[in-house]
């Protein structure tokens, strides 16, 4: 178990990723559906944009979010000696 | 000290056990088939559709007992990230997810993409902001964690109070989602349906707890996915020649907005917080599919995605689960799992609705209404779909559609096999008793650890709390029972108000609880006692015509003020004691003996029995 100075830092670089984990999310979460509408003049893959980014980019850039937070927390509770013990 | 690697906690063989129920459930479904082509009696192929599963769950459950608490309400802390993930995430959308999100689809379009992406917006928001924390603590149940980190027992009956108002009208509408379900499968009225469905699940329960239910949901969503991908797939198969419904349904919208514009369908503009989903009786199609907020106005559409996110994140149904896991790192991987089916999950639902809308659009809508396809009248026959009475020419709104008929209305307008049809009603029953039993689970655990064990001081041993908590899940199945056909809401709206009044009661709480060490009891309470308070209020008033906010949105000023109730309570009253602080730091560190384990061991070193 961390101690003192230590659990100070990794509580820091914790809610550092923490927000940048969401911040991101959250913005897209918004700004994507708001500009559907406009964005379904172009196409890709065959579906308009609008719609596309809003019902599959959103899946996907939530299924990266939780992938990379996962990866980068475990790498800070290795970092700082904050892991599981076994 | 004995240490056991966390992969010895796994039992290796699961992967076989669910390999053979997924092929049981498969032989199922082809040996149907089978007897559907040699003239069996659809009354035997729609019971075997229904019990045979049924029973299947119930078997898995009943063989997997438990008696000791950790095995009853934690699963023994054994559940690997992936089994883990699959529950949360098909518990997570439940009926609400594929029996009304899809007719939601359906109906309005892009706008019921809120609730889908709210589901799994707040699966993320629960890996990042409260699993791996409140496994590191490893309490059996929300109150019961907040009661312990403030150290407050009446906190602790203060939160099991607050918040079995949204576990109870979640278990109500998956209820309700069940007997809609099974009676349409078996063709008996709904009450006998959800009769049976919720006695099967409270059975399970009661033997076996969160050890049941896991094993028991697990089958239920390999069941629904299953079920969810078959007809899509094969619909995507006849129309494009690629198996992947996700992927192509694009091209089709492209083909609805095109018909859509050409028959001169109108372009609907909601007022920014409008949010008018369709409801539970047969509606009219209002809008044009791709065009955005037309029944949802644009700020509805934010404060439903974020208040679904928020109450789905902290919700004292699912949020348990994290504590079934092996260790931290397994709990936040669980809900990368619980992301991905989710969202796979949602983008089917979606191209299940996109596939139904393209067949409507193409075949009726623009025809005389006296020579309307066969499958169209056949859902007419069932009450499912209709033609404005009086119609010559059918204009897009003339179409009425029950809503959570569109899942089991696309095998039947594909010209897919009855017994098809079957099985996309038995994957949303699968569905549906997942999120039910998780509900379930969750008002009994409350009841028997937080209200009957809550403040006594020397509570009864392990024995004593299991048989406990095995007469509160029958107890809480029939208030269920009775209160699902007492209510007459519509279970989505029911579902709503859930995830409403679970965000702003719980999702405060728990955020400050562990993002704000300087929190205190008063704070707590403060922030739950308001939360559902105001929520309840504005509901109130909106439901009563007083306020023009929609009463699902009630939580967008229900959950600021709880937030703001925490932070003014908790600076008027005394700072939280120096070994709070350190339960609060200790809580933050994924390292160590699980928090909750800790104190039961301890508790038995000093001869005391476990709190």
């Amino acid at each position: 178990m961390i101690e003192g100075e230590e659990r100070k830092a990794y509580w820091l670089h914790t809610k550092w990723q923490m927000m940048a984990s969401l911040l991101p999310f959250v913005v897209a979460l918004i700004v994507l559906p708001l500009y559907a509408d406009a964005l379904n003049v172009k196409r890709v893959l065959g579906s308009p944009l609008g719609f596309f980014l809003t019902c599959h980019g959103l899946f996907l850039i939530a299924f990266t979010t939780v992938a990379m937070f996962v990866n980068r927390q475990d790498a800070i509770d290795h970092w700082h000696g904050a892991h599981e013990d076994f | 000290m004995v240490v056991t690697a966390r992969t010895r906690l796994v039992n290796p063989r699961l992967g076989t056990y669910f390999a053979i129920f997924a092929a049981a459930f498969t032989a199922l479904v082809l040996m149907a088939l089978m007897l559907e082509q040699l003239d069996v009696a659809d009354v035997i192929l729609r019971a075997a559709m229904f019990a045979v599963p049924l029973a299947l769950y119930a078997g898995i459950g009943v063989c997997a007992p438990a008696w000791e608490p950790g095995d009853f309400f934690a699963c023994g802390r054994r559940v690997p990230a992936f089994f883990n993930g699959l529950v949360l995430g098909v518990a997570a959308l439940g009926g609400a997810g594929f029996l009304a999100f899809t007719g939601a689809m359906l109906m309005s379009g892009f706008d019921g993409l809120c609730l889908g992406i709210g589901v799994y917006a707040g699966l993320v928001f629960m890996a990042v902001l409260f699993a791996p924390y409140l496994r590191k603590f490893g309490a059996y149940t929300l109150p019961s964690y907040l009661g312990r980190r403030f150290a407050n027992g009446t906190l602790r009956i203060v939160a099991a109070a607050v918040l079995s108002a949204p576990v109870l009208l979640l278990l109500i509408a998956e209820v309700r989602f069940a007997a809609y379900a099974g009676a349409r499968l078996t063709g008996w009225p709904e009450s006998l349906a959800a009769v049976v469905a919720v006695a099967a699940v409270a059975g399970m329960l009661s033997a076996g707890g969160m050890r049941a239910m896991t094993w028991s949901s697990s089958a239920k969503a390999i069941a629904a996915v299953l079920a969810l991908a078959v007809p899509a797939t094969i619909v995507a198969v006849m129309l494009f020649n690629l198996p992947l419904p996700q992927m192509t349904q694009g091209n089709i919208l492209r083909i609805i907005a095109r018909i859509e514009i050409t028959r001169g369908v109108p372009i609907v503009i909601a007022p920014p917080l409008a949010f008018d989903l369709p409801g539970t009786e047969l509606g009219e199609i209002p809008k044009r599919y791709l065009q955005a907020f037309g029944s949802v106005g644009s700020l509805g559409f934010m404060f439903m995605m974020f208040l679904t996110a928020a109450g789905i994140s902290a919700s004292p149904v699912l949020l348990p689960r994290a504590g079934t896991t092996p260790g931290v790192y397994e709990a936040r991987k669980s809900l990368g799992w619980a992301v991905l089916v989710a969202g796979i999950v949602v983008l089917t639902l979606s191209a299940d609705a996109v596939f139904l809308r393209s067949i409507l659009v193409g075949q009726v809508l623009h025809q005389p209404a006296d020579q309307l396809p066969a499958w169209f009248r056949e859902l007419e026959a069932v009450g499912a779909a209709q033609i404005t009475p009086g119609t010559d020419v059918v204009a897009l709104n003339n179409i009425m559609f029950q809503r959570d008929a569109a899942l089991f209305a696309l095998p039947v307008a594909a010209g897919l096999p009855q017994v098809l049809v079957y099985l996309a009603l038995a994957g949303a029953l699968a569905a549906t008793l997942a999120a039910l039993a998780a509900a379930l689970m969750a008002i009994s655990a409350m009841l028997a650890e937080d209200v009957v064990h809550g403040l006594a001081d020397d509570v009864a041993g392990s024995r004593a709390r299991v048989t406990v908590a095995r007469l509160a899940v029958p107890g809480a199945a029939l208030v269920a029972l009775w209160l699902a056909f007492a209510i007459p809401a519509d279970p989505l709206q029911l579902f709503l108000w859930a995830v409403t009044l679970s965000a702003a009661a719980s999702f405060p709480v728990l955020f400050l609880s562990i993002w704000w060490k300087r929190l205190n009891a008063w704070g707590a309470m403060a922030a739950l006692c308001t939360g559902l308070g105001v929520t309840a209020f504005v509901a109130l008033l909106s439901e009563t015509g007083a306020i023009s906010l929609p009463s699902a949105l009630a939580g967008v000023v229900g959950l600021p003020c709880a937030f703001l109730a925490a932070g003014i309570v908790t600076h008027l009253t005394p700072a939280p004691a120096a070994n709070l602080l350190e339960l609060a730091m200790d809580l933050r560190v994924p390292g160590g003996e699980t928090l909750y384990d800790r104190e039961v061991r301890l508790q038995r070193l000093k001869g005391r029995a476990p709190v």
